[in-house]
């Protein structure tokens, strides 16, 4: 049995790269699969910590999130491809029109 | 009509009703004037009615002492915010002021606005509204109220009739009254909450906050940000700058409103609800109050011996003159509060006669540089004689109103601060000067520009003449305005 | 592992939410038969679904607490989310007013806009009553998903993309914090229900040391200020709100704002009341930060609708000072506050919405020269937003700050309250510049392409109604909102 704060050391590793990769990045299909490993990390969090407390509760947010990541992902892939359309690029570099 | 109640919510909200009545025919500019100068005039009836009746009227039942008619209702209970509005006598002389000078702004801009006539006329009005609430309420939030209300119809009448440098001083303007009275707003809080958790009860009712025991410390910042709102408006020496500029680009009636009536609200303010609110904080801000208040006196009559523009130099002679109200102030006695008070309502009624003059001139040769004339005596004698008292007046000669004031000022304050009146005099030979010179450079050097001057109009020569005859009257018989403060002010100094 | 406990359902206690997504679900349907110049009926349509959410609404006000909890306690519909919930309607339905003409301008009139602004008000509501950091999550995607496609709807614009794009982005990132925190206090506490959080922290005066929790609730926060655009995570608010169609931005700059707003007070003053004065010193420098920034970058703004995003930055921050205040003055503030914010903040964007032409060229400042005097009514109705989003009295907005400082004073943050009060005299000169504009400069244009549709003046009339007349007799008003406070 893996001791708990091997999956937290884990998550934690996962979220970072996913963070730094957001803020690094510039092609927004990588920056929303960074985001998408935050998510996991989180997820992670939530089941090692369901499965050492014994509480459910953990897990049934897991789910939802993953729900909600599925249909976040649907949302955000329709804007990129909407963006592409019409600059032909989905670097963010180019989402310049406005000043960030 | 017990104590005349409702008569000092109609005196509030008259002005605005008659605004209301411009707007159906706000494309019919002769309608409009003459709509806008009846209701000014029935609200200056009205007033005036009041003040015949004055001594008849019995004190108020729950009124404060002094308050001759009074009307409470309550308005926001959650807050204890109530619409409580009062009149002493400090009061009634403002609201005859108002009256007064808001018929002759009205008068005054009979030729001068050409545009938009229908909203200059509905903005004066709503502004006497405003400027009649800030002298009756008696609620710190309604007094709030009102005190903003009467902020934004200046704003837009500088701006969008003014001349020069239009927006950049009614800007200026209206930032520095809200920083301060946004200050002061806190301060209010403040002393909302002090009154509340010493007594249980939380009102905004000033005659209820009177009484409240703040720590010394604490009440000298709360007076200190009253004090800087209500300087800011007076004005006193620093805080001044916006006022050249705003009397310099506001048009006629502007200009009078602004001098004859906007400048007495902060004056109004520090004696109705600085002092007695916290009379202590008061009492050890008073060497500061005189020593700002001579600095201003002088300051501005130097200033104004250097202006080559007409309005600027009236404007910075109010600096002055406005300082000779503050020293009395500053000073807290009987006599020496009396005479700002007189000194307020003759400043209102002589720099709003020279405003109107300038203005006048101004219509004619569009220029105010003193520069661009000369020999006025000879060509427009009415003008010129008028001129000639007005100014004799401003620069305080016996018997004229201006000189009736300062002298109860001085004389008031001289057992107090010795030195400040001693310094102050010499306030009083200095606008001999700038005016002497500025009635010479005017009426008497020969003509410098061939300009064709019409004399002045029967519509102007009336109103002149009124003011005239205020001005004189003031200055040789000031006793009946005397005789109505001496019982408010006997209350707030302490001595009856 | 423990079995699944059947829960108590109570479905009176999502109502409004059921509601809501009924009526969007049937529109989804109604849109397919509905030929594209007459979606303005699917408008009325969901107007009319928001009419009937009013009544559950109403009747739960003071409803006893058997009622107003559901779900095994997930969900709590208090006095407190029902005014929430009073305000996401009416910024929805002042929204879906203007909605119509403006899509049919810029041609992007598909139905699907207004099922979408309905999902949204309905996650805005599970944000407010809920009482799970799982249903908060839950309502707030559901209102960000649906953002997410509103702020792109114009899918041809490219600045609209843009917004949609960032939103999302930036959107989610932020989700990310909020769950790890979410994940974090959970693993600390074994429950997600704030309630149970806050009994944890009660039974254990060791928390503060408890690193892990501390960085959850961190992130939390991080979150939320996210959601509610709280300086320095405010940086996506201008962008989105100047790339979005303009009701969508007037819909953005409140609702979520104000859900954000609920969600975050709910979870903080009840999780961790004994520890206020710690996280509320967090909120102090986030209160004056976000004032500040919003405020001094909104002077320097030349494009309105970029102006009123800084200044619904600023918004933000006289809020948080609410926050800071925590006591039931500043809450009962910030709901008076949201609630007026929606009337004059929805109500300026109409009249930009109206000034504005085909991809609205003519958005800055300058444009607006004369437009006070070819349109008195419309400017008036302007300048009435204008002073009321300035805290000029007798405007709701006066009343609301008066009533923040107010809470921050007696709460002793003096020093805030002044703070408070300088920015707003320093946020009186943006604002007046669109005045100096519309009265003091000569007109350019003659702005005939004007036309304001009954729907548009009915908005107009609702939102200047909401501002004046709680800005005259706030009295009602105050009360419910004091009512509303949950603690």
């Amino acid at each position: 049995m893996v001791p708990l704060p091997y999956y937290l050391i884990v998550s934690g590793i996962l979220f970072s790269i996913g963070t730094i990769g957001v803020l690094t990045r510039r092609n927004a299909i990588v920056i929303f699969m960074c985001v998408e490993l935050m998510l996991n990390a989180v997820n992670l969090t939530f089941i090692a910590f369901s499965h050492e407390l014994g509480k459910i509760d953990g897990q049934v947010f897991v789910f939802f999130i993953m729900t909600v990541a599925a249909a976040e992902a649907a949302v955000g892939l329709a804007l990129m491809i909407a963006f592409y359309k019409n600059r032909e690029s989905i670097d963010v570099e180019d989402v310049n029109l406005m000043k960030w | 009509m017990v104590n005349g109640y409702p008569l000092l919510t109609i005196l509030v909200f008259l002005p605005l009703a008659g605004a209301l009545f411009l707007i159906p025919v706000w494309k019919r500019p002769e309608w409009l004037r003459r709509l806008a100068l009846g209701a000014g005039v029935v609200e200056l009836a009205l007033a005036g009615w009041l003040t015949v009746r004055w001594q008849a009227f019995q004190q108020a039942p729950g009124a404060p002492a002094g308050f001759l008619l009074w009307e409470d209702l309550p308005w926001i209970e959650g807050f204890g915010i109530r619409y409580t509005v009062g009149m002493d006598g400090i009061s009634l002389l403002m609201v005859i002021l108002t009256a007064f000078i808001t018929v002759i702004a009205l008068a005054v801009s009979w030729r001068g606005i050409r545009e938009r006539v229908a909203l200059h006329y509905l903005l004066i009005l709503v502004m006497e509204s405003g400027i009649m609430g800030v002298f009756l309420s008696l609620d710190l939030i309604l007094f709030y109220l009102f005190w903003e209300v009467m902020l934004v119809p200046m704003f837009l009448l500088i701006g969008i009739w003014g001349h020069g440098r239009r927006i950049y001083s009614a800007v200026k303007f209206f930032l520095y009254t809200m920083f301060g009275s946004l200050l002061m707003l806190l301060a209010i809080i403040g002393v909302y909450l002090v009154h509340g958790s010493e007594t249980g009860s939380y009102t905004f009712a000033l005659p209820a906050l009177v009484n409240t025991r703040i720590a010394p410390d604490l009440a000298g910042w709360l007076f200190a940000a009253f004090l800087l709102a209500f300087a800011i408006k007076v004005p006193l020496f620093p805080l001044h700058t916006w006022l050249p500029d705003a009397h310099t680009d506001a048009p006629t009636a502007g200009s009078v409103l602004l001098a004859g009536l906007l400048l007495k609200t902060g004056a109004y303010g520090i004696i109705r609800f600085g002092y007695p609110l916290f009379p202590q904080a008061a009492a050890s801000f008073a060497p500061l109050l005189t020593v700002l208040a001579v600095v201003g006196i002088i300051y501005g009559s130097w200033v104004a011996y250097a202006q080559t523009d007409m309005k600027r130099l009236v404007a910075y002679s109010s600096v002055g003159h406005m300082g000779f109200v503050a020293l009395g102030i500053a000073a807290w006695t009987p006599v020496s509060l009396s005479g700002s008070v007189l000194q307020m309502v003759n400043h209102g009624v002589t720099t709003g006669a020279l405003f109107a003059l300038v203005g006048m001139l101004d219509e004619r040769a569009e220029t105010r540089e003193i520069a661009a004339f000369g020999g006025l005596w000879g060509k427009i004698p009415l003008f010129s004689a008028f001129f000639l008292l007005f100014s004799m007046a401003s620069a305080g000669l016996p018997g004229l109103n201006n000189f009736a004031g300062e002298f109860i000022i001085l004389a008031g304050s001289f057992r107090v601060s010795p030195l400040a009146v001693v310094l102050a005099f010499i306030g009083i030979i200095l606008p001999l000067v700038y005016t002497v010179r500025l009635v010479q450079q005017l009426l008497f050097v020969t003509e410098r520009q061939p300009l064709a001057l019409a004399d002045i109009s029967l519509r102007e020569g009336g109103v002149l003449a009124v003011l005239a005859l205020a001005a004189i009257y003031l200055g040789v018989h000031p006793a009946p305005v005397l005789d109505l403060l001496k019982v408010p002010v006997g209350l707030l100094t302490g001595t009856p | 592992m423990e079995t699944l406990a059947m829960p108590a359902i109570n479905f009176a206690a999502i109502m409004p939410e059921t509601i809501l997504s009924a009526v969007a679900m049937a529109l989804l349907l109604v849109n397919v038969f509905v030929r594209s110049e007459q979606k303005a009926y699917l408008g009325y349509l969901s107007l009319i679904g928001i009419l009937v959410t009013f009544f559950p609404i109403v009747a739960g006000w003071n409803a006893p607490v058997e009622l107003q909890s559901g779900f095994n306690g997930a969900v709590l519909q208090d006095n407190f989310s029902l005014f929430f919930k009073g305000i996401f309607l009416v910024s929805a339905a002042l929204s879906i007013l203007i909605s119509d003409q403006y899509m049919q301008r810029e041609g992007c009139n598909h139905g699907e806009l207004y099922p979408l602004i309905l999902l949204a008000t309905a996650g805005m509501m599970l944000m407010a009553s809920g009482t799970d950091l799982m249903v908060i999550f839950l309502g707030l995607e559901l209102l960000s998903v649906a953002l997410y496609v509103l702020a792109g709807f114009n899918r041809d614009k490219l600045k609209s993309n843009e917004a949609g794009l960032k939103y999302f982005l930036l959107g989610a990132f932020s989700t990310g914090f909020l769950l790890y925190g979410m994940a974090l206090t959970f693993g600390a506490t074994g429950t997600t229900k704030i309630a149970g959080i806050a009994a944890y922290v009660a039974a254990n005066p060791m928390i503060t040391g408890n690193q892990m929790f501390l960085v959850g609730m961190l992130l939390m926060g991080v979150g939320f200020s996210f959601k509610i655009a709280a300086a320095p995570f405010h940086m996506w608010t201008p962008d989105v709100y100047e790339g979005a169609p303009t009701p969508m931005t007037a819909f953005m700059s409140v609702g979520p704002k104000a859900a954000g707003f609920a969600a975050f007070l709910r979870v903080f003053m009840i999780a961790l009341p004994a520890y206020k004065p710690e996280w509320s010193a967090l909120l102090w420098v986030l209160a004056v930060l976000t004032m500040t920034v919003g405020n001094i970058t909104a002077l320097f703004q030349q494009d309105i609708k970029r102006m009123l995003a800084y200044s619904s930055i600023a918004h933000a921050g006289y809020v948080l000072v609410g926050f800071v205040a925590g006591n039931a003055v500043g809450t009962a503030g910030i709901m008076f506050y949201m609630l007026s914010y929606a009337f004059m903040n929805i109500g300026a964007f109409a009249i930009i919405l109206l000034v504005g032409r085909k991809g609205e060229p003519n958005n800055n400042v300058a444009d607006y020269a004369g437009f006070g005097f070819k349109h008195p009514l419309l400017g008036l109705a302007m300048s009435i937003f204008l002073f009321s989003l300035a805290g000029i009295p007798p405007a709701a907005g006066f009343i609301g700050k008066f009533y923040i400082f107010s809470g921050a004073i007696q709460a002793g943050y003096i020093w805030l309250a002044i703070i408070g009060v300088l920015n707003s005299a320093a946020s009186v000169y943006y604002y007046l510049r669109v005045m100096v504009f519309m009265y003091m400069k000569d007109p350019v244009e003659e702005f005939d392409w004007l036309k304001v549709t009954p729907a548009h003046a009915l908005c107009l009339l609702v939102a200047v109604a909401g501002v004046l007349i709680p800005g005259i007799v706030p009295g009602y008003l105050l009360e419910l909102a004091q009512k509303a406070v949950f603690f």
